[in-house]
């Protein structure tokens, strides 16, 4: 009978203790964002509670990126008293899922460090691939290409595209759907190393489109010009 | 004072393993033994330093690291300004060459993300994460 009644004790406090309750109390640890076109940045809240008894300090609040900033609407938290850390993604040029980190440390006794996750679905305006095209010393000059794609949500819904070389033309070919393009590139010459850069502008933001790159090479050119022609760097158009 | 019985022991025992296992199912995708990046696409410093001029060293830190010191004739190429660096990049790079991507230190996911995208959106051959990024680099040459 003594050894039941240890039993159950021991178990409960190893089920209680695995799991202790933390005097923060966060409404949720993680954040799901999904941050449409015109967005430049994505916003987390991490909402919390102090439930305890005693006021809680923050000693730090960190982020797993550079791109992320946070900090806590105080330093103190008082018994009972609620309050957020606001963590704020820059987009820039990113795209896809991004999952950062920002870790928080507290005098809570019982959770001294939490890690709340941020996950941000960032959409792209239009998708190139590949950004790279080469033709090198053996094969054929045959023209190569280039895919666009718009995301069906994607506002783009035109694309013009230029060559920094003229000797490097390119043709815009409109794809199966009213949202796919093909860049058909062929070098008017292989006997000279030529690199051009393609811009590739959408219709869209409307006054001051976002401009895309690829890049065009035609590498260990074989005539008589291409020992002593280098390879032009151009800038890319702004 | 009498001894727990086998059965009391193992139930304890199991107990006591059961929040372990929860974390591991619940945070399944982040293992703390599995690195995340594969070996294959990974290279130590001593190695890339060994390629001499066939590497093309790529920093994705953020603007202000890059601008406060980077590895000698690295090219910035990051997240932040991705289509604008790009073509310089590009432009630096041919297919012979090896690409070795660094952020600040082993922990940070900017290389990551960067050598991914070269990988997939460019379609680069060799590119490769510098295992310890920046830290290692600075403890190398002290």
């Amino acid at each position: 009978m003594k050894s039941t009644k240890l039993f159950l004790i021991a178990a409960a406090s190893l089920v209680l203790s695995a799991r202790a309750n933390a005097q923060l109390k966060w409404e949720q640890t993680a954040v799901d964002l999904h941050p449409t076109y015109s967005d430049t940045v994505a916003v987390a809240h991490f909402k919390y509670e102090n439930v305890g008894t005693t006021p809680i300090h923050f000693n730090s609040v960190r982020t797993s990126c550079g791109c992320t900033a946070a900090k806590p609407e105080k330093d103190n938290v008082a018994p009972g008293e609620k309050g957020e850390i606001t963590a704020t993604l820059q987009i820039g040029d990113r795209t896809g899922v991004q999952q950062k980190t920002v870790t928080v440390e507290t005098t809570d006794p019982r959770t001294p460090s939490t890690a709340l996750q941020l996950k941000a679905t960032i959409p792209a305006l239009i998708e190139i691939q590949p950004a790279f095209v080469y033709w090198d010393g053996v094969e054929p000059l045959k023209p190569k290409t280039i895919s666009l794609h718009a995301p069906k949500d994607s506002p783009v819904t035109k694309v013009t595209v230029t060559s920094s070389d003229p000797m490097i033309p390119v043709k815009v070919v409109p794809g199966s759907s009213p949202k796919d393009w093909t860049i058909s590139v062929e070098p008017a010459d292989r006997n000279q190393l030529r690199a051009a850069t393609l811009t590739i502008k959408p219709d869209y933001p409307e006054k001051t489109p976002k401009l895309y790159y690829a890049s065009v090479r035609v590498t260990n050119a074989t005539g008589p010009a291409a020992a002593s022609t280098p390879i032009a760097a151009v800038p890319p158009a702004k | 004072m009498r001894f727990l019985p086998t059965r009391e022991i193992l139930i304890l025992i199991g107990l006591a393993f059961l929040p372990g296992l929860g974390q591991a199912i619940y945070f399944r995708e982040k293992v703390s033994w599995q690195g995340p990046v594969p070996a294959s696409e990974s290279v130590s410093l001593a190695q890339a330093r060994s390629w001499g001029s066939d590497a093309i060293w790529v920093d994705a830190r953020p603007d202000e690291q890059f601008a406060g010191e980077h590895v000698p004739g690295a090219i910035q190429l990051n997240e932040d300004r991705w289509n604008e660096l790009l073509p310089q990049m590009l432009a630096a790079y041919s297919p012979e060459k090896k690409v070795v991507v660094y952020c600040s230190s082993q922990s940070c996911n900017l290389a990551l993300e960067v050598a991914r995208r070269l990988r997939q959106e460019a379609q680069l051959k060799n590119v490769f994460v510098l295992e310890g990024g920046w830290e290692e680099w600075l403890k190398a040459r002290k």
